[in-house]
């Protein structure tokens, strides 16, 4: 599908219309400008992550997930290695998390990233609403310069796997 | 004493869903339903809205078919404004359309449906979904997957997003096809093609193993309703309403979307919040009728694109008439997809197709408007009303789920009443009940309106209304 097989694939999930769980894809699109100049960089950004996406995941070099967190402390922001799933999740059809996609790149391509990190940014409110908590909004910068070095990493990776 | 079934969630829908089967006090079945859980009000809320923001909204309506919402409603759009469409805009909505079906097709079929038919019925729930697809049929689970991409990327390439595009608006779309993409379309073609001759090959090679299922999944005479062109072959997004009775005697035809309000009536049950579709003259629930794939090909004498049109010989020979079991709807998504890139692939090599006349304008010219598609799993109508000043005063949506309401509760009464006896049943059994709905691919989302997640649930329930057993996902 793509001509090009990114180094770093980025993949987003939230819904912007719900407060911060929108945190995902603001942040996504803020990556997307950011190395918009690098053809390396892939950014897809969706509602929800649906098990296609394991076929972008098998054709990238590296991925880094990013999703806010409601079992988190608000605002927290982490970032943290991801693994295929040792088991495969029983229901899913229209969502799944970082590990079932990669299980999906694995049993179906058998394909893994060289690395795959997740990005979290722990959720204070989920309402209906277009625009961050102030915690969030708070915890932008610290997420923002997380994500910028994380792909600088990913892509350094990438870079020495080639 | 008599007993109650429920089954809730039912899983692998699109939506909220509930069975409950009433069983006498034998423990045969003596009644069954299915339940529609979720409520939203899409109509309501859309009232003082100017009408050119409907296609944006009505289209977050569903996340599997707002494309379908997109066109129904830009249509009738179109009517208040009283405009037609350039002819490219025209080409290019209706290959957005046949994307969106594509991927949903793919989405039922290969991700809900496939792990039934691959592993069985009766097979441990626990791998019976994509994972365990792999493990029996990678070529056939990764065709799915690829089929899936090919209608998202399409759409993501024209819309720009691979859900709710907003490219679709009154008068057109908004930007041209650039050349760039339209041969990357077509680049992907070849693939798109190999991939359901697979599934479809793979398919014919099964489906008898299935025959027990399919005399009883919904199977019973009904009339069918669909879009079709003038030369009779399958349309989705323009054309007119051709209605069938079980023999395949022509109804009605050629009915516009605005005489639909005229000859389709819903009808309210208590225990759903889904509305009952029926065609007016035989009344309800007489005139109760089925659309989406099974009824796209049984209205139609040709699907107008030549590989598509062997499968639906092949498929008119399953029966004498229309074809009735409701398990054929998956042989018909098969074919409703393979027609999908044939005519993407004829769209793209139409002349005009880059062509920049993409969009006519005007204001409010009427009053009222509609707007006629077929969404994958059948039907769409959307009927506005707005005053002087273009603010929606009313809106009606009557949607493919709803359409199809009552033949799946008759299907899951027959099934249950085939399947559960003396009380008895395993999982299995439930997982055929579900699979009667899972048929229609019904999208309850849309049927509703409806906002949330989308699991269903079966409920055993005896005939002094205590609750025996439930089956909850």
């Amino acid at each position: 599908m793509n001509t090009e097989i990114a180094r770093c694939l980025i993949l987003a999930c939230g819904n912007t219309l719900r407060e911060d769980d929108g945190v995902g894809p603001f942040l996504a699109s803020w990556a997307e400008e950011r190395f918009s100049a690098s053809p390396n960089v892939r950014v897809l950004i969706q509602h929800q992550w649906t098990p296609e996406l394991s076929a972008e995941i098998a054709e990238a070099q590296t991925v880094l997930f990013i999703d806010c967190a409601v079992n988190s402390i608000p605002g927290s922001v982490t970032l943290a290695p991801v693994e295929a799933a040792a088991e495969t999740p029983r229901l899913f059809t229209h969502h799944l998390d970082a590990t079932a996609l990669l299980a999906l790149a694995r049993d179906y391509y058998s394909a893994q990233p060289g690395q795959a990190l997740l990005l979290t940014i722990g959720a204070a409110s989920l309402q209906l609403r277009e625009a961050f908590s102030d915690t969030v909004s708070a915890a932008l910068p610290e997420a923002q310069r997380t994500l910028e070095e994380a792909v600088l990493s990913l892509l350094d990776t990438a870079r020495q796997r080639k | 004493m008599s007993q109650t079934i429920t089954i809730d969630p039912v899983t692998r829908l699109e939506g909220h869903g509930k069975i409950t089967v009433y069983l006498d006090d034998q423990g045969n079945v003596e009644n069954a339903q299915f339940h529609v859980t979720q409520v939203r009000g899409f109509e309501k809320f859309s009232e003082g809205r100017p009408f050119y923001e409907m296609p944006s909204l009505m289209a977050r309506i569903c996340g599997i078919c707002p494309v379908s919402h997109l066109i129904a409603s830009a249509k009738a759009c179109e009517a208040i404004m009283s405009v037609r469409i350039p002819h490219t805009a025209a080409q290019l909505r209706r290959m957005l359309n046949l994307a969106q079906m594509i991927q949903s097709h793919a989405l039922s079929f290969f991700y809900l449906s496939s792990p039934d038919l691959l592993l069985g019925m009766e097979s441990d729930p626990a791998t019976r979904n994509l994972f365990g697809v792999v493990g029996a049929n990678p070529q056939l689970g990764r065709g799915g997957v690829a089929l899936r991409r090919f209608g998202q990327h399409i759409i993501e390439l024209l819309g720009k997003k691979r859900i709710h595009p907003g490219w679709v608006i009154p008068g057109g779309v908004t930007e041209p096809l650039e050349q760039a993409k339209r041969d990357e379309i077509l680049g992907m073609i070849p693939e798109a093609y190999a991939n359901i001759k697979l599934a479809l090959d793979w398919y014919k090679q099964i489906a008898d193993s299935f025959k027990p299922e399919a005399d009883v999944f919904a199977n019973f005479p009904s009339l069918f309703m669909g879009l079709i062109n003038e030369d009779e072959s399958v349309e989705f997004t323009d054309g007119a309403l051709r209605l069938i009775d079980p023999r395949g005697g022509i109804v009605a035809d050629g009915i516009t979307s605005n005489q639909f309000p005229e000859v389709i009536g819903e009808a309210v049950e208590p225990y759903s919040y889904t509305k009952f579709a029926y065609y007016k003259p035989l009344g309800y629930p007489e005139g109760s009728y089925r659309v989406g794939p099974l009824a796209r090909l049984n209205i139609a004498q040709s699907m107008g694109t030549p590989l598509a049109d062997i499968e639906l010989k092949q498929f008119k020979q399953l029966a004498l008439g229309p074809v009735q079991s409701s398990f054929y709807y998956h042989h018909a998504r098969l074919i409703d997809i393979l027609y999908g890139i044939e005519k993407i692939e004829q769209i793209l090599t139409d002349p005009l197709i880059l062509d920049k006349h993409v969009r006519a304008t005007a204001g409010v010219n009427r009053l009222e408007g509609t707007g006629q598609a077929e969404a994958p799993r059948g039907t769409l109508h959307h009927h506005y009303k707005v005053d002087e000043n273009g603010l929606i005063t009313w809106a009606n949506l009557v949607i493919a789920t709803g359409q199809n309401n009552n033949a799946m509760n008759k299907g899951v009464l027959q099934a249950a009443r085939h399947y559960v006896k003396n009380g008895k049943f395993t999982e299995g059994i439930l997982n055929r009940v579900e699979a009667v709905v899972r048929t229609f691919d019904p999208c309850l989302s849309c049927s509703t309106h409806a906002l949330g997640q989308m699991p269903l649930a079966i409920s055993l329930v005896s005939s002094d209304g205590e609750l025996v057993d439930q089956a909850i996902r």
